[in-house]
């Protein structure tokens, strides 16, 4: 039994390290624990609502720029300043949306910026929320990291464009040869999205001023 | 008679563990399945990102993979390095043959063992977290990248706190859904309820499309909406549902949606408490990333940022901090990006910047990576020893050779 001294050492040894690396040193049991608060971090924020809790601004946009001058820009309570191009009029959102513009004879071409916190649920998945509503199949990780990308608050956003019958929330029916243009920002700091919906031709007279609107958001003083 | 028996038997278990602990063969096929588990755990980091991969293939002692369809069941990475670490202890170091030919492999094997052992005590005692200031702060706290706690205070007049009741977070992040738990203390009023936990959830008001189809409960206009797991996990935002349960029972619960959303993203912001009232007390209660107290505060007098012409790109970038302690006063130093501060025990790196977007002039924050390694200087001490092991041998060799030809010079010229 000569080697039963170091075999055991060594192997006690080798046990304790393996149970020490194994176990989570951060572990502990149901309890609370209290600490003090040093003065770098006793002071919160208090805020009214959820939303501002979880970073929604959901203030309404105020309509500073007037409409349809094509240059002037617009800065608003939700920090966000941008160009309204000729012929777009602001017109009420929703409390999801920061910007909402529509243009055409009718108002039926439709244009509007979303932010939300974090990933907003990723490129993929919104890409296909969106190409699912204009009745075209998904698509793959992989094909939606290769779509092209256009500048968006100086960051490259991935640009989207579906032709098809167009069914937005809520509608009913679906509306025949429609285009979609999008632009999809996500970073872990937020996500920007700013979609563009019409009558195909319309949204084709109207790709410039989509590039226009685009080029000109930024975020406000 | 029996006795003997006994310890015969046990004699010849002990052996046969011996056997098969100090045999080359195990080192072969553990090495075979380090290559196999290293290819996995590498091609895997595409998908699920490097801290999920490590865990998964490096960090643990069994994988369930896939290849096609087929599942695949592999040792981890984990238990692969506690065979090898044995078997090189008992095979390299104790079976082996003690004589001065030797030595030098001895000592390169012990080098071996000591980065085994580095790795070890990194892998459970290690800490790693990060500090980020602006220009005038100053903080003696490390917040971590990826754990999340939940923390409830007694809020004063003034929306500040002397002190705060934590739920850990490794008890947090192990709730379940639809396993709600309870905690309590004597300290405050009311039972802390939570479920649901989440370690990426985005709260959706319900006017959102997303949220219309989910089952998930709604608070004030919200549902927590649990989200794929991000690839960084430093990038996760977890999230639960919490009930206050009065202890008077004269009450109803308080229920609320807590989310990581509401702590900060940047060091100049003050994180964002759901606030509640109870006895005539306010309270407050957050989702926070965990932070531990080091021995010494670190102000940053001056953060020096330049960027190349005409591009916001970063050219360089380094601090002005100051030491401060109690007992040894101050120090002023400069962490930049290649020279860290080591103190304590601890590194302080120049990590990164912010905010995101900042142009010139802004007002910047910088971010240190602060590391805490009690074996930090190991592998560079094994490394040594291995290097003299190995030198040690070459000299060995060498002498035999030369003996050995120059006896054989003699016995031919004899």
């Amino acid at each position: 039994m000569e080697f039963t001294l170091p075999t055991l050492t060594i192997g006690a040894t080798t046990l304790a390290l393996i149970t020490t690396s194994c176990s989570d040193s951060g572990a502990s049991g149901p309890n609370l624990v209290n600490r003090k608060l040093s003065e770098n971090e006793n002071s919160f924020r208090l805020v009214e609502t959820s939303a501002e809790r979880f970073r929604y601004q959901l203030t309404p946009s105020n309509p500073s720029g007037s409409e349809g001058s094509g240059t002037s820009n617009s800065a608003n309570q939700i920090g966000l300043t941008y160009s309204t191009p000729d012929g777009w009029t602001k017109t009420p959102g929703s409390p999801m949306r920061d910007v909402n513009l529509s243009f055409g004879t009718n108002g039926e071409g439709e244009c509007y910026v979303a932010r939300l916190p974090g990933m907003g649920g990723g490129l993929l998945a919104n890409v296909n929320r969106w190409r699912q509503q204009m009745g075209a199949s998904p698509i793959t990780q992989a094909e939606a990291d290769a779509l092209p990308v256009r500048p968006l608050f100086g960051q490259p956003a991935k640009f989207i464009s579906v032709d098809g019958k167009f069914s937005g929330m809520g509608a009913t029916e679906g509306k025949d040869d429609y285009r979609m243009l999008g632009l999809i920002l996500a970073s872990e700091a937020g996500a920007v999205f700013v979609k563009m919906t019409g009558p195909r031709k319309l949204v084709e007279a109207n790709e410039k001023n989509f590039n226009i609107f685009t080029n000109s958001l930024d975020v406000g003083p | 008679m029996a006795n003997k028996k006994t310890q015969e038997k046990e004699t010849s278990l002990l052996k046969v563990l011996y056997k098969f602990f100090t045999s080359f063969k195990l080192a072969t096929v553990v090495f075979v399945l380090m290559t196999i588990v290293t290819l996995f755990g590498t091609l895997a980091q595409v998908e699920m990102g490097l801290f999920a991969a490590k865990e998964k293939y490096f960090h643990s002692v069994w994988i369930i993979d896939e290849i096609g369809n087929f599942p695949v069941f592999l040792p981890g990475g984990g238990l692969l390095m506690a065979f090898l670490f044995i078997n090189m202890s008992l095979g390299a170091v104790v079976k082996v043959k003690k004589r001065w030919k030797g030595a030098g492999t001895l000592i390169s094997h012990i080098g071996m063992l000591m980065l085994f052992g580095g790795a070890f005590v990194t892998w459970g005692l290690g800490t790693d977290g990060y500090m980020a200031l602006y220009p005038g702060m100053k903080s003696d706290r490390v917040e971590s990248y990826r754990k999340w706690q939940l923390e409830v205070m007694p809020l004063n007049d003034d929306a500040s706190a002397d002190e705060v009741w934590i739920l850990p977070a490794d008890e947090l992040s192990s709730i379940r859904p639809r396993s709600p738990r309870s905690y309590t203390t004597d300290d405050l009023p009311f039972e802390i309820i939570v479920s649901d936990y989440s370690p990426n959830a985005i709260p959706t008001p319900i006017t959102a499309p997303m949220a219309a189809g989910s089952a998930a409960r709604e608070i004030d206009g919200f549902k927590l909406l649990p989200q794929q797991k991000a690839k960084e996990a430093a990038a996760n935002i977890p999230g639960c549902y919490v009930e206050f349960k009065p202890k008077s029972g004269d009450s109803d619960n308080i229920s609320a949606i807590l989310s990581a959303y509401s702590f900060r993203f940047d060091p100049g912001e003050s994180p964002m408490p759901f606030v509640f009232e109870l006895e005539g007390q306010k309270f407050g209660a957050l989702i926070a990333k965990k932070s531990w107290h080091i021995p010494f505060e670190v102000q940053l007098d001056e953060f020096i940022f330049d960027r190349h012409p005409g591009i916001s790109m970063a050219r360089n970038y380094e601090s002005r901090v100051t030491r401060l302690e109690t007992d040894k006063g101050a120090k002023p130093l400069e962490i930049k990006m290649n020279e860290p501060m080591r103190y304590e025990g601890y590194t302080f790196f120049q990590e990164s910047f912010g905010p995101a977007g900042s142009q010139p002039g802004d007002r910047m924050y910088s971010q240190f990576a602060v590391a805490n390694n009690p074996a930090d200087q190991w592998p560079l001490w094994a490394l040594v020893v291995t290097s003299i092991g190995l030198g040690v041998h070459f000299v060995i060799m060498l002498l035999d050779y030369m003996a050995r030809s120059r006896k054989k010079r003699i016995q031919a010229a004899s």
